[in-house]
């Protein structure tokens, strides 16, 4: 049992998705983090396992490297592609309740920002970590924001942006998703951001990197 | 710095990115209540991908971006044509660069245009590139050579109409390791380099998402100039740069032009240029564009502090 969850540890953390892809090359032919995930719960390891023991490391690993400069954005967002084609093996336990996520992290870019990619990646590293990521897109406004927040009203909030005239509507949605859900947590994100900037809007928590949101995530009460 | 002198003749952004002659007023106005070093024109990376046949979203305020996605597999790619430089905005572009050379001629004019990895990354998808790199990296050569090819016909006009050199912005290939910079950008921005750098043109290559893990990459390609963002120490790169390129940068444009105070903006700026002065191949710059709205007393700032370390030394 052991054996396979690190394998499929491995195959996360080196974007190995599945058996057809040529990718990393020394993992060319073998099986994938979709064949191997589905072969551990067909030899009945628990799916809570599967996701503590295998997935969730396998990311947290690739985080590390890539908050330390050792890894780079395609090999994050790969990483996460192998993730994401394990978890669809598990989506029915997901469904039924038998694995608990952690919580629900909505997620979007901001009011007139169409760059999706730092988003993208905190979606999916944050998704790899256990939580239900509800991805409003890019270009979100304030009220679907608060009509997200009515529909899950525990969730976390998290906002990017990569401009400069972006970031101003930034300090304008926290103010009004403050003063309908006062105390929301809010995680906001992206290039031309910094903790400066996050404490003069408002939000909760900033982070250069996903590994850093999701240890922030990790620390949060249950 | 483009966009001060947008919002000074009363235009947007809109207009100048869709008029040469107005491109060419905020450029000249920009000339006029700095006078910088150099002319250079707007930072908009979307003019390329437009030609290629990409929808653009367009705003008085922001920079043009590129919506959707134009190619997505080995089929599209090889089915993409090269644009003519008759396409979309490219000619309003070459007359800008037009006009500019022609009355501005106390100074380098400087035209600007795409890497090839940042415009195949808006062709396909920037997300979807990052991963099809290794997936199916022959679709993705076949990509970038076409980028490449449209972006050195584009590049040679530039040379042809009398700029002095291009200032070409690879911001996506600072998002890869160096040896993927290396095997997807750098290699096809040497191509270029090599094609039209002269001793009256120079290549400017400008990457903002440099953390310093692509610098020796950026210099592999040839370039004449180095145009370093903040996300680096400068003065650590100096070091490992040749002193025989040029190396420009690289005051946060957000933090410090945007967010900051003049006197901060005074301060940051004297103290880089205090801390690289012994390197004579240093040309002090922002890190990257100059973004919409950042207070004109803080350019003004900038300026001041670059006069007085100027006259002190």
């Amino acid at each position: 049992m052991v054996e396979i969850l690190e394998q499929l540890t491995t195959c996360v953390e080196f974007g190995k998705i599945n058996k057809a892809s040529p990718y990393p090359p020394a993992l060319k032919g073998q099986d994938g983090a979709d064949e191997l995930c589905k072969m551990a719960l067909d030899q009945g390891i628990a799916p809570d396992e599967v996701l503590n023991k295998a997935l969730i490391p396998g990311m947290s690993r690739i985080g590390e490297k890539f908050s330390q400069g050792k890894a780079f954005v395609p090999e994050m967002l790969i990483a996460a592609k192998a993730m994401t084609a394990a978890m669809k093996h598990l989506k029915p336990f997901f469904t039924s309740g038998e694995i608990k996520r952690k919580g629900v992290f909505v997620v979007g870019t901001v009011m007139g920002d169409l760059h999706d990619i730092g988003k993208n990646i905190v979606s999916m590293t944050i998704e790899g970590a256990g939580w239900e990521v509800v991805d409003l897109g890019v270009d979100v406004k304030a009220e679907k924001f608060l009509e997200a927040i009515g529909k899950y009203p525990d969730c976390v909030v998290g906002m990017s942006a990569l401009l400069t005239t972006t970031m101003a509507n930034m300090e304008f949605m926290v103010k009004e998703i403050r003063n309908k859900f006062p105390g929301k947590v809010i995680l906001v994100g992206g290039a031309p951001l910094s903790m400066d900037f996050c404490k003069k809007i408002g939000a909760t928590f900033y982070s250069p990197d996903p590994h850093g949101a999701v240890e922030f995530l990790n620390k949060l009460p249950a | 710095m483009t966009h001060p002198g947008i919002e000074s003749i009363g235009r947007t952004i809109t207009e100048a990115v869709n008029d040469g002659e107005i491109q060419f007023q905020a450029i000249k106005a920009v000339q006029e209540k700095f006078s910088p070093d150099a002319a250079t024109m707007i930072m908009d990376l979307t003019v390329e991908a437009e030609a290629f046949g990409c929808s653009i979203n367009l705003s008085d305020r922001e920079i043009p971006s590129v919506a959707g996605r134009l190619v997505g597999d080995q089929e599209s790619v090889e089915e993409l044509k090269i644009p003519s430089l008759e396409r979309a905005r490219v000619p309003q572009y070459l007359k800008a660069a037009r006009l500019t050379v022609e009355h501005i001629g106390d100074k380098p004019v400087f035209a600007g245009c795409i890497g090839p990895f940042s415009l195949a990354g808006r062709l396909f998808g920037l997300t979807e590139i990052m991963t099809s790199i290794f997936i199916e990296p022959e679709t993705i050569r076949l990509l970038l050579e076409k980028c490449s090819m449209f972006l050195l016909s584009y590049v040679r006009e530039m040379k042809r109409i009398g700029t002095n050199g291009i200032l070409m912005a690879e911001p996506a290939a600072g998002l890869l390791s160096a040896e993927m910079c290396d095997n997807f950008s750098s290699i096809y921005i040497k191509r270029i380099v090599y094609d039209v750098q002269a001793r009256d043109f120079l290549f400017v290559l400008h990457n903002c998402g440099n953390t310093g893990h692509v610098t020796q990459s950026m210099v592999s390609t040839g370039a004449g100039g180095l145009h370093l963002g903040n996300r680096l120490n400068l003065v650590e790169a100096l070091k490992r740069i040749p002193d025989n390129i040029l190396v420009f940068g690289n005051i946060d444009p957000v933090s410090v032009f945007r967010l900051g105070t003049p006197e901060f903006v005074f301060g940051v700026t004297s103290e880089l240029l205090k801390q690289t002065s012994g390197h004579r191949n240093f040309i002090i710059s922002s890190g990257c564009d100059i973004p919409p709205d950042s207070p004109v007393e803080n350019i003004e700032a900038f300026f001041r502090a670059v006069k007085l370390f100027d006259s002190r030394h």
